[in-house]
């Protein structure tokens, strides 16, 4: 069940329009790396997990996910609401602008389309938290590259947030396995 | 404008409070026998359910259920996503 909250996790005011800068924050959307990515991944991976603290956390850091995939839509939606044709064509995204107009739609920087062949659930929970802690890797270091292409503060201080909660989801994801590796010790331990 | 400052301000109240209850409950799925860290929660859920109170008197419904408006459906007030507020 999931409950919606009319704001986003935390506010989102972008001041300058910048339909380049958005085509470039839109695949931490619909991208190998981005937040639909990250939230399909775990709230599809929970449903096989054996052990509640597995399901918590993958519910729990999933549905915070879409918060961020909200967060996301929301500063590529800013950075071009309003702007026409000829201003993404100036800006270089005349062939989103085709296509899609002012929307937002599922795709990485370079114009693929998302797919779920970006994320595995694999029914085995030590190679789903390892597909997971190696997600949050790369989300951070998607962030990282979208904070050395962008100089628009108003951008960068949402995407620092975002890039901190990836690192967050890393330690909650290694405490998940710590746990899971020492229940598996021990069961060796009795036999 | 003053009356936007003022929802602003109440509005950050409610994220700061959500923020920190949910960032305690993610350490608390990993770490569900730590009583101190429970305190914390209990006390963090009564914060934010006072600021989104806060709010909702004194700006719009966050949830549609929290809607007060007998005349009119005051769900759809206010700022959807990603209309700044």
């Amino acid at each position: 069940m999931f409950i919606f909250e009319k704001r986003t996790q935390i506010p989102v005011r972008i001041n300058n329009k910048n339909p380049r800068l958005a085509g470039i924050i839109l695949s931490q959307y619909g991208g190998p790396d981005g937040e639909l990515s990250a939230s399909l991944r775990y709230l599809s991976q929970r449903f096989s997990m054996p052990d509640n603290m597995g399901i918590g956390v993958l519910t729990d850091i999933g549905t915070e996910e879409l918060a961020h995939l909200e967060i996301v839509g929301s500063i590529v939606s800013q950075l071009t609401s309003g702007e026409g044709a000829k201003s993404f064509d100036r800006y270089g995204v005349g062939d989103y602008y085709v296509d899609h107009s002012n929307a937002v739609y599922p795709q990485n920087a370079a114009g693929a389309p998302f797919t779920a062949a970006y994320l595995q659930s694999k029914g085995d929970p030590i190679a789903d938290i390892t597909e997971d802690l190696a997600a949050e890797q790369k989300a951070r270091a998607t962030y990282d590259n979208i904070l050395r292409l962008s100089d628009d503060p108003d951008v960068n201080n949402v995407i620092r947030f975002l890039r901190e909660r990836e690192v967050v989801h890393f330690q909650r994801f290694g405490d998940t396995m710590l746990t899971k590796l020492k229940a598996i010790i021990m069961k060796k331990k009795h036999c | 404008m003053e009356n936007n400052l003022n929802g602003r301000q109440l509005l950050q109240a409610v994220d700061e409070a959500s923020f920190y209850m949910q960032d305690l409950k993610l350490y608390l799925d990993t770490h569900p026998n730590d009583t101190v860290a429970i305190g914390m929660f209990k006390e963090a859920a009564k914060q934010y359910k006072a600021c989104k109170e806060a709010f909702e008197c004194a700006c719009y419904p966050l949830n549609a259920e929290a809607s007060r408006d007998e005349e009119c459906w005051d769900w759809l007030m206010g700022a959807w996503p990603p209309q700044k507020l």
